[in-house]
C-alpha cells in the first residue's frame, strides 16, 4: 500500500506534465439507441417484432487507444449490443506498428475487411442510414484474430489503401436462429480502396475455411438439412460429402463505388458468397444508396436485395428439394437530422419483400425505426 | 477634384472588400523551412492523409476549437467539408484506430503561440493577426 500512495501523485504528475500532442491516452464513444416496430405479427426483420423495442438497434461502443512510443499504438474497443442481451465484447484489440509513413502492420483482433461498412459498421452516426442493408451484409461475423497489413498510397489526385489480412474466427455461428460453436481458419483476404476527388470505389475478396467446433446436435436446422440431404444423395457419396461444412472453403467478393459532393452522395455494393459446401447455398445481394443534405436535414433512399442460387449438377437438386433458397429485396426510405456535429437523429420507413423464404412464396412487411446516434 | 472623389470611392471599396473577405493564414513556425504549401497538401495534412512537409519532415495539423469562425472558414474552403461531414469522416478513422483528428488548441493566439514554438505544427488563423514569429505558406 505504501508504494501506491507513494507512486499515484507522481504518476498524475507525469500524466499532466506530458505534452498533449501524440502521446496522450485517447478515450472515444459512440453510442446508438433505436426503436422499431414491424406492421405485421409473422415476419422478422433486422430482429424486429410487432411489439416494438429498443433493443435491436442499441449498442453502445468504447474503444481507448494509447500510443506506446514512436511507431506502436494500442486500441482496444469494447462493443456492447442490445441485440446480444448487452453482453460485452472486444470488437478490436489490437498493436499497431506503423512500419513508416504509409504502412501500418496491426496484430490482435482486428475487423474482417468485406464490406465498404466494415470498419464501422457499429458507429452509426457515421453513415445515414440506421443500420447497414442486412439483405448485403450478412457475414455471420465481423472480427477475427490475426494480423493485418495497410498500405497507403497516394498519386496527384488518388489516394487510397490497401489492407492484406490473415486470422481465425472462434466463437458463435448463427444460422436460421441456432447457434453453432464455428472454428474458422485460414480466414484472409484483400482489400483495396481508392479515392479522387468526390468519387470512391472499393474492392475485397476474402476466403475462409469452415469447421465446426462440434457436429451440428440433433435436431437443429443444420443436421437436419444434412440428414435429409444424405438421404436423397441415396448412396452418391460424392454429392453426400458435398453437404458437409467442416474443412469446406467459403469466399466472398465486394466491389463499391461511392460519390459525394458535399450535397448529393451515392453508394453502390455488389457482393457474392461462394460456399463450397452444399449446405449453404451461393448467393449475389447488392445495394444502392443515395442522399441529399440539405443543411441538418438529409433525405436518403436505399434498394437492396439479395438471390441465392443453386449449385449445379446433383448437389443442385438436392438444394431444390431441401427448400432452401431465399429471394428478397427492400426499400427504406429514411430521414437523418444532426442536430449537433455529434448527434443524429434519424427515422427510417423500410418496406421488405420476401419473394421466396425457404422456397415458398413470401410476405412483405414494414418495418417503423428511429434512432438516436452520438459519438464522443 | 473629379480624381480625388474617385480614388475615394475605389478606397471604400477595397475597405470594404478586406473587412467583407478577412483572408485566413495557413501558417508553420518562422523556423520551419518550407516556403509554401498548396491548398491541396494543407488539406491531405489536415484530413490524416499526409504526414509530413514537402521537405521530408513531420506535419502535426492542429485546429482552432470548434465553433471559431476562422475554424469554420477553413472546414469549408480548404477541406470542403461541414461540421458534420468531418465528424463523421473522422469517426470513420478514429474507431477503426486508423488516425486521429488535429488537436482542439484555442484560438489565434495561442495556436499562433504554439506554431512559433514548434517547427513541425501547421495550423491556421486570421492573417490580420500574423506576425514574425510564424510564416504564411497559404493563404485563402
Amino acid at each position: 500500500m505504501q508504494t501506491k500512495k507513494i507512486w499515484a501523485p507522481s504518476l498524475l504528475a507525469l500524466a499532466i506534465a506530458s505534452p498533449a500532442m501524440a502521446s496522450d491516452l485517447n478515450i472515444n464513444g459512440f453510442l446508438s439507441v433505436g426503436a422499431s416496430m414491424l406492421d405485421k405479427d409473422d415476419a422478422s426483420i433486422a430482429g424486429a417484432d410487432n411489439q416494438g423495442g429498443f433493443k435491436n438497434d442499441t449498442i453502445l461502443g468504447l474503444q481507448i487507444s494509447k500510443q506506446v512510443n514512436d511507431k506502436t499504438t494500442v486500441t482496444g474497443q469494447l462493443v456492447s449490443r442490445g441485440s446480444d442481451d448487452y453482453s460485452t465484447e472486444a470488437a478490436w484489440a489490437f498493436v499497431t506498428y506503423a512500419a513508416n509513413d504509409d504502412l501500418d502492420l496491426r496484430m490482435g483482433r482486428l475487423r474482417v475487411p468485406a464490406f465498404y461498412y466494415s470498419d464501422f459498421l457499429e458507429v452509426g452516426y457515421t453513415y445515414n442510414s440506421i443500420r447497414p442493408a442486412e439483405e448485403v451484409y450478412r457475414i455471420p461475423f465481423s472480427s477475427i484474430d490475426g494480423v493485418d497489413l495497410a498500405q497507403r498510397f497516394s498519386s496527384g489526385d488518388i489516394d487510397g489503401t490497401v489492407q492484406i489480412y490473415y486470422g481465425r474466427y472462434q466463437g458463435d455461428f448463427e444460422s436460421n436462429g441456432t447457434v453453432y460453436d464455428a472454428d474458422f481458419r485460414n480466414v484472409t483476404g484483400i482489400s483495396v480502396s481508392a479515392n479522387m476527388g468526390n468519387f470512391g470505389s472499393r474492392l475485397s475478396y476474402n476466403q475462409g475455411e469452415l469447421n465446426l467446433g462440434s457436429p451440428a446436435p440433433a435436431g437443429t436446422d443444420l443436421a437436419v438439412v444434412q440428414g435429409t440431404a444424405n438421404f436423397l444423395a441415396s448412396g452418391d457419396l460424392n454429392a453426400a460429402k458435398d453437404f458437409n461444412i467442416s474443412g469446406q472453403t467459403s469466399s466472398f467478393i465486394e466491389a463499391a463505388l461511392t460519390y459525394d459532393d458535399g450535397t448529393y452522395s451515392v453508394l453502390a455494393e455488389w457482393t457474392a458468397f461462394d460456399h463450397e459446401t452444399s449446405v449453404l447455398l451461393d448467393d449475389q445481394a447488392w445495394m444502392v444508396s443515395a442522399a441529399m443534405r440539405m443543411g441538418e436535414f438529409t433525405p436518403h433512399v436505399r434498394y437492396s436485395t439479395q438471390k441465392d442460387e443453386f449449385d449445379s449438377g446433383v448437389e443442385g437438386d438436392i438444394q431444390k428439394q431441401l427448400r432452401l433458397e431465399a429471394d428478397e429485396s427492400s426499400i427504406t426510405l429514411g430521414l437523418r437530422y444532426d442536430y449537433d456535429s455529434s448527434t443524429a437523429l434519424k427515422f427510417e420507413i423500410q418496406n421488405n419483400d420476401e419473394k421466396t423464404i425457404e422456397g415458398a412464396d413470401g410476405d412483405s412487411a414494414i418495418l417503423y425505426s428511429v434512432a438516436v446516434d452520438l459519438v464522443f | 477634384m473629379k480624381l480625388l472623389k474617385c480614388s475615394y470611392s475605389a478606397l471604400l471599396i477595397s475597405i470594404a472588400a478586406s473587412s467583407a473577405f478577412a483572408e485566413t493564414a495557413v501558417i508553420v513556425s518562422a523556423d520551419n523551412p518550407n516556403a509554401s504549401i498548396d491548398k491541396n497538401l494543407v488539406s491531405k495534412i489536415f484530413l490524416g492523409k499526409t504526414k509530413s512537409f514537402p521537405d521530408g519532415s513531420q506535419a502535426l495539423p492542429i485546429d482552432q476549437d470548434e465553433g471559431s469562425d476562422v475554424r469554420q472558414d477553413f472546414n469549408s474552403k480548404i477541406l470542403g467539408k461541414s461540421d458534420s461531414q468531418l465528424k463523421s469522416y473522422w469517426s470513420r478513422l478514429i474507431f477503426t484506430g486508423k488516425g486521429t483528428p488535429p488537436t482542439q488548441s484555442g484560438n489565434d493566439a495561442t495556436v499562433k503561440s504554439l506554431i512559433a514554438n514548434n517547427p513541425n505544427l501547421i495550423g491556421y488563423i486570421d492573417s490580420a493577426t500574423v506576425d514574425s514569429s510564424v510564416k504564411v505558406v497559404h493563404k485563402f
